[in-house]
């Protein structure tokens, strides 16, 4: 294809794939109460959009491919169609419309479909926006719809006092996140007159180093509370609430996939301010770490899942932290696929069952085969058990973080590891063979098994992308990849490297007593019983619970002190501006008199 | 000379503004208040035109100040307006008590 072709296709190609989502949210609501109409038109534009990010990667390059200008002040709407970008739009688009697929079964008959399917829309739309945005500003602007279209669909429905505390709670830590990245977007701003995100690439080593170090925590603070990374995790779980393919949804496609790539994308900036590649790790491992101690105790099939998002989201952190991009973004998609299935596949289970509580469910193997199977094959994915793609992204962070991190690093993650394995078996276990008094179900509907089984299908096969996708990045984003030649290698020549590699067969190893663990739990019963604290511990959220309980409770009551402060009476008001501006004649004044 | 002119029609109409903040401080009867709004935001206007011919800049100066003339005649009627519903529905003008009937 001849370039002036290529630039011509990514210009209407980009807005369409940000847009397409946004129009289809206005036609769904447009269509009023029919709800065939409703269902078709949500479907239409997702399978639209889907398609419209697929044509967008090979068009990927380093240039920005769509630019609309915003009356000055804040630079343009520019879109930046590199490597990093279509590949989370494409994922956003795509398995955001296999979730409005699967959607069809599990909402029949469900008040307020048209809400549900525009906010959808409007979500997706939302991230493939913050994720091709070259405009800081535009990312911020992006990051906040998101946020707020989390927040209405894990409230979605909003008679249920624990939807509505869950989608609130979503909101305000993502919300107090995006601070930090309004604030450091803004330092930027100021520092440099522009919103550019390549030009702020090209030209931060100019920065002053204290200005980039605040700005690289605030991101920090930002990508932590979107990503439910520690110590802003709590939000993920309570947001469980929320029907099950927008769980999908959140923990796949849109929502949380924005901190990795938000630290992805700014991490060779960052990385030479002292403190911030540790910084990065920590989090990532703590993250990790924790959250598979509290997904291997939980009883509720959503809670596990949502804790092993947090987990495997670590996972992605900690490779950043060590330098390995292209490692993380490749867990991230293989993440995606199989975290996708897993939601789509408990939520198949849990509206045929009609309870999350995993120690109610059990034999559900022979009353829904088809789900079980493909349900499996996620877990295998989560557990990185070869030759599912969780396997080989897990091994290429792995290895990394024990050639460019610190080793305790390295340890900490290799018992997550082990862990993993333990919980996703424990999860299979418990919910299609332990034996139960009453378990009775059926099998998915033919919308579901639509979504299931090219996910499936996928967790089997996209680590076969590996080559290509580094060759893309390697390509599109030179500051991220400065070294091009050496990095480009092809997918066998990946794989060959990791079942090279000794280190690969360690974890293997971990993974399988983590495995043998869950097997042998028997034996194992009279340490369990002395570790009941630690799991009781775990079970209550290490805490984080009670400070989120403590810092909500001491916001109420200063609200409750200032109150006296507005008395409504306007005299009071006035003398209070009067005095205002007075203070602020005598600053200029002051300063002023300084000065001059 | 003209500067100077302009410079003794600030002090003027400064005047004419703080006896506009100092009706809002101590009056309680919201026509009242309305009246010292007026008289604040007219002594406001008079400031923008002063400050114009201070500054050289009188057409600047000029179209602010029609500016604030339209924005004032709304909040003015406004305010008026809901002092008319305060009335009828509390029987009385004065804030504080106006005050007190919410709780």
């Amino acid at each position: 294809m001849l370039p002036g072709m290529t630039a011509l296709h990514a210009s209407w190609l980009l807005p369409l794939t940000v847009f397409l989502p946004w129009v289809g949210a206005v036609a769904v609501l447009a269509a009023g109460r029919d709800g065939r109409l409703r269902t078709a038109l949500a479907i239409v534009f997702a399978a639209a959009d889907a398609v419209a990010s697929i044509l967008l990667i090979p068009l990927a390059s380093d240039r920005i491919g769509f630019a609309l200008t915003l009356g000055g002040a804040f630079g343009e709407l520019s879109l930046l169609p590199d490597a990093f970008g279509v590949f989370l739009a494409a994922v956003a688009a795509v398995i955001g419309g296999l979730a409005v697929v699967f959607s069809v079964d599990y909402m029949r008959g469900e008040e307020g479909q048209g809400r549900y399917y525009a906010l959808i829309l409007f979500f997706i739309g939302a991230m493939v926006g913050l994720v091709l945005s070259a405009n800081l500003l535009m990312v911020v602007v992006f990051w906040e719809i998101t946020a707020l279209c989390s927040w209405a669909l894990i409230s979605f429905h909003n008679d249920d006092p624990k939807a509505v505390a869950g989608g609130i709670k979503a909101l305000i830590i993502t919300g107090l996140g995006g601070v930090g990245l309004l604030a450091g977007s803004l330092v930027i701003y100021a520092q440099d007159g522009s919103f550019d995100i390549p030009t702020f690439l090209s030209r931060a080593h100019t920065f002053p180093p204290q200005v980039l170090a605040w700005v690289g925590f605030g991101f920090l603070a930002a990508a932590a509370a979107k990503s439910a990374q520690f110590p802003f995790q709590t939000w993920l779980p309570d947001a469980m609430e929320a029907p099950t393919p927008i769980s999908a949804l959140i923990h796949a496609a849109t929502m949380v996939n924005a901190g990795v790539y938000l630290l992805a994308r700014f991490s060779p900036v960052f990385s030479p301010v002292p403190g911030w590649s540790i910084s990065v790790i920590a989090v990532g491992v703590v993250s990790a770490f924790l959250a598979a101690t509290m997904a291997a105790v939980a009883n509720d099939l959503k809670r596990v899942l949502a804790w092993s998002t947090v987990s495997q989201l670590g996972f992605m952190v900690y490779a950043i932290g060590t330098g390995a991009l292209f490692q993380s973004q490749f867990h991230l998609l293989s993440h995606s696929v199989f975290k996708a299935l897993l939601f789509l596949g408990a939520g198949a289970v849990i509206h045929s069952v009609g309870t999350r509580d995993m120690r109610k469910m059990g034999g559900l193997s022979r009353k829904m085969p088809l789900t079980c199977a493909v349900f499996i094959i996620g877990a295998l994915a989560l557990a990185g058990i070869p030759p599912v793609n969780g396997f080989w992204s897990k091994e290429m962070i792995l290895e990394s973080g024990l050639r460019q991190g610190p080793l305790w690093a390295y340890i900490v993650m290799l018992v997550t590891v082990g862990l993993t394995a333990l919980y996703s078996l424990r999860c299979v276990w418990m919910v299609f063979f332990a034996r139960a008094e009453e378990s009775h179900g059926h099998e998915a509907g033919p919308a579901m098994k639509t979504a299931l089984i090219p996910l499936a299908a996928a967790s089997l096969l996209t680590w076969l992308l590996a080559g290509p996708f580094q060759r893309l990045m390697v390509q599109t984003l030179p500051v991220h990849f400065p070294r091009a030649g050496e990095a480009a290698s092809t997918t066998w020549q990946i794989a060959a490297e990791v079942l090279a590699t000794p280190w690969t067969w360690l974890a293997v190893g971990v993974v399988a007593a983590g495995a043998a663990l869950w097997g042998a739990r028997s034996l194992f019963a009279g340490i369990g019983r002395r570790l009941r604290p630690v799991r009781r511990v775990a079970e209550a959220g290490y805490g984080f619970e009670a400070v989120n309980r403590g810092v909500s409770r001491a916001v109420e009551a200063s609200g409750e002190g200032l109150r006296a402060t507005q008395s409504g009476l306007l005299n009071w008001n006035v003398a209070a501006i009067v005095m205002a501006v007075i203070a602020v004649l005598v600053a200029v004044w002051l300063v002023a008199g300084r000065e001059g | 000379m003209i500067g100077g002119v302009w410079t003794l029609a600030m002090v003027a109409v400064l005047g004419l503004v703080a006896v506009g903040i100092y009706g809002l401080l101590i009056q309680r009867n919201l026509i009242k208040i309305v009246v010292a709004l007026q008289i604040f935001a007219k002594g406001t206007i008079l400031v923008m035109v002063a400050a114009g011919g201070i500054s050289g800049k009188p057409a600047i100066g000029q179209s602010l100040a029609v500016t604030v003339i339209v924005a004032d005649t709304v909040v003015t009627v406004m305010a008026l307006a809901l002092a008319i519903q305060v009335r009828r529905w509390c029987g009385t003008l004065d804030t504080r008590e106006i005050s007190r009937l919410r709780r």
